[in-house]
């Protein structure tokens, strides 16, 4: 009797660790909310320059691409539009999770060095950040489908906030390895850049996979970005769930890597503010 | 630890890792040249540190530049963890290492209040609470909205020394923010003070001594060797003061 309720005692303590308390969550909230404002601050047309760059990207790309690709994967034009804005906004989201996670620890080392608050809400707001990015994305891509009469299926939507959340948890747990090796290895920053520039053409984000020669094709079937990009799009377009067995599998992995890393995370953040 | 303590601090000892002038530091360097060897430096910055704090007590930590005191207060807020001996705090401990942390220049001073209250530990309600206090205190009502780059540094260090005294702890660590802005809301600072003495236990690293003897219970004094003292305020003040 009293072992069990030593036990639950024992129990709460440690989920009480796990789980954000209400400081925890305003603080949460507060980061959030500050890197909103300073990201669309500035002017009324603040928002529109956040989106006027991707814009510009896609149209270039589009209009280079649409005749090639389009003809390559038997893809209207309208469609070739939603393609290439689906996998951009896929892209994007990756991107920036994984840069705006690494950079977490470092952005806030002022924070650190003067006050003992849960690092891991320097972590989860950044990465907060690129959901919120992905999501207004989400929804111009959804906008600019129906526009261009394209059917979008509630089984699709689904599919995709499915491998969205599945690309989130992956990028939690690879930000708690991240966040932490780039206050000792500066440099991370810029092989960063590089691999996701790589990423982005190893992605077939603008170009159809049959465009790549067959003996390189390996390349983008064992990239798993190539493949959630490819899965939103079929969800989005057509309204199909592929590859699902591919998305569970990177879901169950995606858990693993958030626990490890978790564990990793609260090991070495408390050496942390030492090294900046 | 006993039940009248507040902290208490056996055997502290910290060392920090530093590399030695010249050797390879970045992923560059040491491609550059692979074969330099990596040295590092042990600096000891506390050396095997024991001191317990009494409930309520205003408990002065003294020293030169360099004897630990700034690395103490870390080690005590829990931003560095010891590399020797334990620290065990008994009660909500507040840090005030700087006034203001995490003020952005851009926000509004209301915005800025939300987040370094948070920052500090208060949840959004209570900050809803006295948000109107705060800012009475600071006699800033009229600039709320206002991006706290257009403050002068003095009007920054108001308001965040009022939001600082908002934040509910029973164990106070200062380093050397007391008594900020004109000489008007000094007195307001110090009204608070003489108000908390004895209610709070304080920790307090200052190189004004005049408000080290003042307000003091016991002081101690870090040197340079790493030895230490603890004793009465003016006995120790006094001799500290002799050393230069």
């Amino acid at each position: 009797m009293e072992d069990d309720i030593l036990k639950e005692i024992y129990f709460k303590r440690i989920l009480k660790k796990q789980v954000m308390n209400n400081n925890d969550f305003d603080l949460y909230k507060q980061f959030v909310k500050t890197t909103f404002k300073m990201r669309y601050k500035g002017s009324i047309l603040g928002f529109f320059w956040v989106l006027l760059k991707p814009f510009f990207m896609f149209l270039i790309l589009f209009m280079i691409f649409s005749r090639v690709s389009g003809s390559a994967t038997g893809l209207t034009s309208q469609q070739y539009a939603v393609y290439l804005l689906s996998g951009l906004i896929v892209y994007t989201f990756f991107n920036e999770g994984m840069v705006w996670g690494m950079g977490s620890i470092m952005e806030r080392a002022g924070l650190i060095v003067k006050i003992n608050f849960r690092r891991e809400v320097v972590v989860a707001s950044s990465l907060t950040m690129a959901l919120i990015n992905f999501s207004i994305n989400l929804v111009i891509v959804i906008a600019v489908a129906l526009i261009l009469n394209i059917h979008i299926t509630f089984l699709g939507l689904a599919y995709v906030l499915l491998i969205c959340f599945t690309m989130f948890l992956a990028l939690y747990g690879v930000s708690f390895f991240t966040s932490i090796w780039l206050v000792h290895v500066k440099e991370l920053q810029h092989i960063m850049e590089l691999v996701l520039q790589l990423l982005f053409y190893a992605s077939a984000v603008f170009f159809p996979v049959e465009m790549i020669p067959e003996k390189y094709r390996f390349i983008v079937y064992y990239n798993p970005m190539a493949r959630f990009v490819k899965a939103v799009r079929e969800a989005l377009i057509f309204g199909e769930v592929t590859d699902l067995k591919f998305v569970i599998l990177a879901l169950a992995v995606s858990i693993v890597l958030v626990i490890l890393g978790k564990i990793y995370f609260n090991k070495h953040i408390k050496k942390v503010a030492e090294h900046f | 630890m006993e039940d009248n303590e507040a902290i208490k601090v056996t055997n502290l000892t910290k060392r920090f890792r530093i590399p030695e002038h010249g050797s390879p530091t970045t992923l560059q360097e040491r491609f550059v040249n692979p074969f330099a060897k990596k040295k590092m430096i042990d600096f000891v910055a506390l050396k095997d540190l024991s001191f317990d704090v009494k409930k309520g007590e205003f408990f002065s930590v003294i020293g030169p530049n360099g004897a630990g005191k700034s690395t103490l207060l870390k080690l005590i807020s829990g931003i560095y963890i010891p590399d020797g001996g334990k620290i065990d705090v008994n009660g909500k401990l507040v840090p005030f290492l700087e006034l203001g942390v995490g003020f952005n220049p851009d926000l509004s001073a209301k915005e800025n209040v939300y987040l370094n209250g948070t920052i500090l530990g208060l949840t959004e309600k209570e900050i809803d609470e006295s948000v109107d206090d705060i800012f009475d205190f600071a006699e800033l009502k009229e600039f709320e909205d206002l991006s706290i780059k257009k403050f002068s540094s003095g009007m920054q260090v108001r308001l965040a020394f009022s939001i600082a005294i908002r934040v509910k702890s029973d164990i106070l660590v200062l380093d050397e923010v007391l008594a900020v802005g004109d000489g008007e809301f000094q007195k307001k600072c110090f009204a608070y003070f003489d108000d908390i003495v004895g209610k709070k236990t304080i920790l307090f690293v200052s190189h004004g001594l005049d408000s080290v003897r003042k307000y003091s219970d016991r002081v101690l004094w870090l040197k340079e060797d790493k030895t230490y003292e603890i004793g009465e305020p003016n006995d120790m003040v006094d001799r500290y003061s002799a050393t230069f």
